[in-house]
């Protein structure tokens, strides 16, 4: 090995490093959109990147490496909750939506109660609905991802987003209403 | 709602998430945009898609300040940790490397005779393997026999005691190292003036490659300075700077010291 190779080496290592940290808020937005932690979001965005990191070799497509990644935070993830069977109960996470203050902007509510739906959701369909929302990746990579058949990865979809309708669109067929009213007292 | 049941959910949510094939698509929007239904179910699908990325457009910051700080920190503690392991394989490697140096020193001494010293035989300018050490050879048992004195009875004793010696590590397979260190009165033994075993020495150097005489220069100068003795020494005998120096450093190097 040259010194141009070890030159080389190093730079590609460092391309690699500034690569991952690119993914890093991309991560976190998942992981984040899957436990509704922050701290344990960032727990697992730090594993994935160590795993990440060590396994490096491993990444023969770069084109490959945003699946791959976020394969490895779906293993994180699920290894994480085997670890610890006493995870936080669901229904807990979102009680931010109770505690939203009545002169918080209609955007904040709108988030807050996303979230709140989304939180509600069984895993599987949490994880699915959120790759190909948040992150746009095929049928295909999802299935790969979670390691589950593409027709999983499907009806896993077609149940939350019919879960998150039930509840959401009546909230928003409400306010529509009340900001009609609003306007014409305006007027 | 006879066009809606056309299309699973399954199909719609595709739809809507360009899974679709293109001619799929194609059949599948002039469908939609003819059915108000299904208008309106990919409409409620979009708007879904729409809010969760809404939702989560601003994750809220980790809880510990500069993750991306405690991310470098850990990259540079891992690499920190491997170099440190790699400064003391260096340390402990350079040291190992480092060990025969002073063993060869008494090599040297013996290689330069004194003029006025008449050695019958040649000198080991550099001597057989058997002498050099290295890291592997470190655990390979090592014993120095020191003769001082020109008793008969007791040299005929000693050289069967290194017969013995020699013959039970060679009967064990170890590759022992023995060497005898020859001042004062002991260097009768190897002079090839008063030497009564000469025979027997050649016999047991023939035999074992692993067994080294050395005489002690010292000796070998105050014999000529007080008594005017020029010493002829045995072949195959070595000569060291000074005996006792050469007993010292054997045993700092972790040889096993007997007297005869």
């Amino acid at each position: 090995m040259n010194r141009m190779d070890i030159l080389d080496f190093f730079l590609r290592t460092r391309e690699a490093q500034r690569a991952l940290q690119q993914a890093r808020s991309r991560l976190y937005r998942v992981a984040y959109a899957w436990c509704h932690s922050p701290a344990l979001a960032d727990d697992l965005v730090q594993e994935t990147l160590t795993k990440a990191l060590q396994k490096s070799s491993q990444l023969r497509d770069p084109k490959a490496r945003d699946a791959w990644l976020f394969t490895i935070l779906a293993n994180c993830y699920r290894d994480h909750f085997r670890r610890s069977r006493d995870m936080e109960d669901v229904d807990e996470l979102e009680l931010s939506l109770e505690t939203t203050p009545e002169t918080e902007s209609s955007r904040a509510q709108i988030v807050t109660k996303v979230r709140a739906a989304i939180a509600r959701l069984p895993e599987g369909q949490r994880q699915v609905v959120t790759l190909v929302d948040l992150e746009g990746f095929s049928y295909i990579e999802v299935a790969q991802i979670l390691d589950v058949p593409i027709g999983t990865v499907m009806s896993r979809l077609c149940r939350a987003r019919n879960a998150m309708k039930a509840i959401l669109l009546p909230e928003f067929q409400q306010n529509p209403e009340a900001a009609a009213r609003g306007i014409r007292r305006i007027k | 709602m006879s066009q809606g049941k056309r299309f699973s959910d399954e199909f719609l949510n595709a739809f809507v998430d360009n899974q679709l094939a293109p001619e799929e698509k194609s059949r599948a929007f002039v469908e939609i945009s003819q059915d108000e239904c299904l208008n309106r179910q990919v409409c409620e699908l979009r708007k879904m898609h729409d809010l969760v990325q809404h939702a989560y457009r601003e994750p809220p910051a980790p809880p510990a300040s500069g993750i991306s700080a405690r991310d470098r920190l850990r990259i540079n503690l891992r690499f920190g940790a491997v170099a440190s392991v790699l400064l003391v394989l260096g340390i402990v490697v350079g040291r190992e490397i480092r060990l025969p140096a002073p063993d060869l020193q008494p090599l040297s001494a013996r290689s330069v005779p004194t003029d006025d010293t008449d050695v019958v035989g040649t000198y080991q300018a550099v001597p057989p393997a058997a002498t050099r050490v290295n890291a592997a050879e470190s655990k390979q048992p090592r014993v120095l026999i020191h003769v001082a004195h020109d008793n008969t009875a007791e040299l005929s004793q000693a050289l069967d005691d290194i017969e013995g010696l020699l013959t039970y590590y060679r009967n064990k397979h170890q590759s022992a190292r023995v060497e005898v260190v020859l001042n004062g009165k002991g260097l009768r033994l190897v002079r090839a003036d008063t030497s009564k075993f000469a025979g027997r020495i050649a016999q047991l150097q023939k035999e074992y490659k692993n067994l080294t005489f050395a005489a002690c220069q010292n000796t070998i100068d105050r014999l000529k300075r007080e008594q005017g003795v020029i010493v002829r020494l045995l072949p195959g005998v070595t000569v060291i700077d000074s005996g006792m120096a050469e007993i010292m450093r054997r045993q700092n190097q972790g040889w096993t010291y007997l007297q005869v």
